[in-house]
């Protein structure tokens, strides 16, 4: 218990770093937002009531001290563009963005770990060779040109999936629009993580406890499929769990090309329009989400291996 | 009981007019921002404001130039006090969309809510990017429900147009108080359709207005179409795709892949016509140009030095290759400061600047802007000579940006390229801070007063960009703004365009196509080119 209040605790200077910067980020290199929201013609008292209205008249410690108690109190107030409550733009923004995720992460995980382990078993074999050599290729190829290709391939020219677009109801998304773009983010995500469950696998198959119970008689599948994978699954799940909150934002190429109303394409919109109120959120929610799947990784370690002592 | 039938069959009409089955499905390639229209400024919020509320004046959606006609107005406006008065008539028996916010009654709309829908766009508290348009105004009176008197500051014969102004549709106050802070997500009007389904920045669904008043084309009742489902999509690839798929039925952003379905000479090609797929083209009501900051100390001014300074960039930028390698050849040169469909256009003026590195460079090596041992010129006085270009940092400004290093390169003029956001270019453009720059401006209303005015000393850190400031324009620009459209106005007009050109305060460049693509099930369908979308007027053919 004191081991959880004390890294809550250090979530506290963490936080006031990530607010301190992206407020003066925003303020230094993000532009003057009144002249994008006074329109094609705008008199100087025009802009002058715009950043009366939204607040950027007042001086800097002002707009700190009050970005600091949005952050206290999770209201972010409304959208600078839309008039929209922060809130609820995430509200509605999150399924979207999870129906695609939570999919995508499990998929490329089995995936990704089950081929590791082939190629670790096999290791210097031909096999290992060739799908190494495919995983460095396929790391090197930008996101941008999957989309592309799968979204024009599949989608396109054989019509096994609609090529964009997003429903009404889960049952109709999971089934339908989000299964292209789920498949995009696996082939993405199976090249880095094979290369990388691979090195946890051949860490792990040379260790003694491997050999002796090798020893012991107990079948090769019992041996990779009990043994080693749960003393790998430690880096495994730390992978898996620091993924998620940047994909969560990241994911906005995905969700534009796939007309997908989620939170990658909200950010996207926010900085093209200057629209602080959402990108403070996001950063702060982004940042939070981070340090919270980093516990839940230290959690997890004691879960999965008894040994481990969290201090 | 007579007029409860009346009334059934009436309501029988208008479900047959509109026929649920056919769903118009368009995109768009950037995200809303909201449907209150005294709160937006960008064209795809006000495409669905359009939809959704009724000005008092709209065009007529077949006359080229674009011709005002009534709305809901009994007739146009009677314009008295030389032009400093408009008084209009709202027609009777023209009702809100029902809604919540009248608590089960019939709302009838009447003077009344176009006097407050025109005042909130002065209100500080909206902050109204459009405020601009209406700043004109004096005083609203409405005298009885149906009558609105509106007094100007000063003579405006186009005042007209600001009536037929997407935006200037007539919200309800009840609606916008009911809904407060979400008025933007809850548009009450009484045009041709309503908002069905709306998720925010993915997906908007209007249906028929089934309240809608009658309006009628060649004998048939409008709108034909049960609905629109407007789908955001900001990638080209999807659009192209989508469209290619039948997942749309029009689509106009496609810039970027118009060669794959446009021939050289702007034809559809073959293999797109043969599958029934039709296109519409036209050219925007704009104009894209370069300007000169004339407050700028190295090329502002109207000595004659400077003003061959800015002679020479001009003469020595290919407006032919911007039109070639950036435009990809969608689009025009545009010779006159107003564009193709707008009233004041003059089809036969040529602009008096023309693309000649040789007489740029003769014209400067006159004015003293001599070479030094690096290859640049200097200027007459010996300091150096830097031409400070501003764009964004963007793939399509880059290919500007090597334009413009083309250009200067050609006559000897180091460049030096200043990149910024958009807002900051913004700001620092209404500030007069930058040197040369690429803008664009469309027509808010086709007259020719909505681009003249770009030019107009006391616009200058507004809509002047160059900051241009010559007693001659304005005095020409003042006389304008007295006189209605036709020959007066046109030769002030011609004399103020050849003045910018001697000025040398911008290069035009063009203006781009429009190339509407669109699906062979959809009819009717003509840009007009000011109204943002033809929805009332378009009909699609259902499968057999």
């Amino acid at each position: 218990m004191s081991y959880l209040v004390r890294r809550l605790w250090q979530f506290v200077p963490t936080l006031a770093g990530v607010i301190l910067l992206v407020f003066f980020l925003f303020n230094w290199v993000g532009g003057d937002p009144a002249y994008m929201l006074a329109g094609k013609i705008a008199s100087p008292e025009a802009i002058e009531n715009i950043r009366r209205q939204i607040g950027v008249d007042q001086p800097y410690w002002v707009q700190l001290w009050i970005f600091v108690k949005q952050v206290a109190t999770a209201d972010f107030g409304a959208s600078w563009s839309t008039n929209e409550r922060v809130s609820q733009i995430f509200a509605t923004r999150l399924g979207p963005s999870l129906t695609v995720l939570i999919p995508l992460l499990l998929a490329s995980t089995l995936l990704s770990l089950a081929v590791a382990m082939l190629v670790a078993y096999y290791r210097g074999s031909l096999t290992d060779r060739a799908a190494m050599i495919g995983c460095t290729v396929g790391q090197s190829i930008s996101i941008l040109v999957y989309i592309l290709v799968f979204q024009y391939v599949l989608g396109y020219q054989l019509a096994w999936f609609p090529v964009q677009g997003w429903g009404s109801t889960l049952g109709e998304n999971l089934t339908r629009y989000a299964v292209l773009p789920i498949v995009v983010g696996v082939v993405v995500s199976l090249a880095p993580d094979i290369r990388l469950y691979r090195t946890f696998f051949l860490d792990e198959i040379g260790q003694d406890y491997v050999r002796t119970a090798r020893a012991k008689g107990l079948g090769e599948g019992r041996v990779l499929w009990l043994h080693v994978l749960r003393n790998a699954a430690i880096p495994v799940a730390t992978n898996v769990l620091i993924q998620l909150p940047g994909l969560l934002a990241g994911a906005f190429l995905i969700e534009r090309f796939f007309s997908i109303p989620g939170i990658g394409r909200e950010v996207i919109l926010a900085v093209e329009r200057s629209d602080f109120p959402v990108i403070k959120a996001v950063t702060v929610y982004v940042a939070i989400a981070t340090m919270v799947m980093n516990l839940t990784a230290d959690l997890l370690y004691r879960a999965l291996d008894p040994r481990v002592q969290l201090k | 009981m007579r007029a409860l039938g009346l009334l059934l069959a009436l309501a029988i009409s208008g479900a047959q007019a509109a026929d649920p089955a056919k769903i118009l499905r368009v995109t768009f390639q950037a995200a809303e921002t909201g449907f209150d229209p005294a709160k937006v400024s960008d064209y795809y919020s006000g495409t669905v404001i359009e939809a959704i509320f009724d000005p008092l004046l709209t065009y007529d959606y077949l006359a080229r130039p674009a011709t005002l006609v009534p709305n809901t107005a009994v007739a146009l406006p009677r314009i008295t006090d030389g032009g400093r008065t408009y008084t209009l008539q709202v027609r009777r028996g023209i009702y809100f969309a029902e809604d919540a916010a009248f608590k089960g009654a019939r709302r009838e709309l009447t003077a009344l809510d176009y006097a407050y829908s025109l005042r909130r766009f002065l209100d500080p508290k909206n902050r109204s990017p459009y405020a601009f348009l209406f700043e004109g105004i004096a005083g609203i009176e409405t005298p009885d429900r149906q009558t609105i008197v509106i007094r100007l500051k000063r003579t405006d014969f186009n005042f007209a147009h600001v009536l037929a102004f997407p935006l200037a549709g007539a919200v309800a106050r009840e609606a916008i108080e009911h809904y407060g802070d979400e008025s933007a997500a809850h548009p009450v009007g009484s045009g041709p359709f309503r908002l069905k389904r709306y998720v925010r920045s993915s997906k908007i669904v209007l249906e028929a207005n089934p309240g809608f008043r009658e309006v009628t084309r060649e004998g048939e009742r409008l709108p034909k179409i049960g609905g629109v489902e407007v789908s955001i999509m900001e990638e080209t690839q999807s659009r192209w795709l989508a469209f290619q798929r039948g997942e749309s039925d029009m689509e106009y952003q496609l810039s970027e892949v118009a060669s794959a379905f446009i021939t050289e000479d702007g034809k559809l090609r073959p293999e797109f016509a043969a599958r029934g797929i039709q296109l519409d083209r036209s050219v925007d009501p704009e104009i894209i140009y370069l300007y000169f900051n004339m407050q700028d100390k190295t090329v502002g001014g109207l000595a004659k030095e400077k003003i061959a300074l800015r002679r020479a960039i001009a003469m020595s930028y290919s407006v032919d290759d911007q039109i070639r390698i950036i435009r990809k050849g969608q689009a025009v040169r545009a010779q006159y400061p107003i564009p193709p469909g707008v009233a004041g256009h003059d089809p036969d003026y040529r602009s008096a600047i023309p693309h000649d590195p040789r007489a740029a460079n003769a014209l400067l090596d006159r004015f003293g802007y001599r070479r030094g041992a690096d290859g640049f010129r200097r200027m007459p006085g010996g300091e150096p000579l830097v031409i400070r270009y501003s764009s964004m940092p963007t793939e399509r400004d880059r290919q500007f940006d090597e334009l413009m290093k083309r250009a200067l390169d050609s006559i000897g003029v180091r460049l030096e390229i200043h990149k910024d956001r958009f807002p900051e270019l913004l700001k620092l453009e209404n500030q007069c801070r930058l040197m040369v720059k690429h803008s664009a401006w469309i027509a808010d209303y086709p007259d020719g007063d909505n681009f003249m005015q770009l030019l107009y000393g006391p616009n200058s850190g507004q809509s002047n960009n160059a900051c241009y400031k010559s007693a001659e324009y304005d005095k020409r620009y003042e006389r304008s703004r007295l006189l209605p459209q036709g020959p007066a106005r046109d030769r002030l007009y011609h004399e103020m365009a050849r003045l910018m050109e001697t000025d040398t305060v911008w290069l035009l460049t063009d203006s781009r196509y429009r190339n509407v693509l669109l699906q062979p099930r959809v009819q009717g369908f003509h840009k007009h080119p000011v109204m943002h979308q033809e929805w009332l007027y378009i009909d699609l053919e259902l499968p057999r």
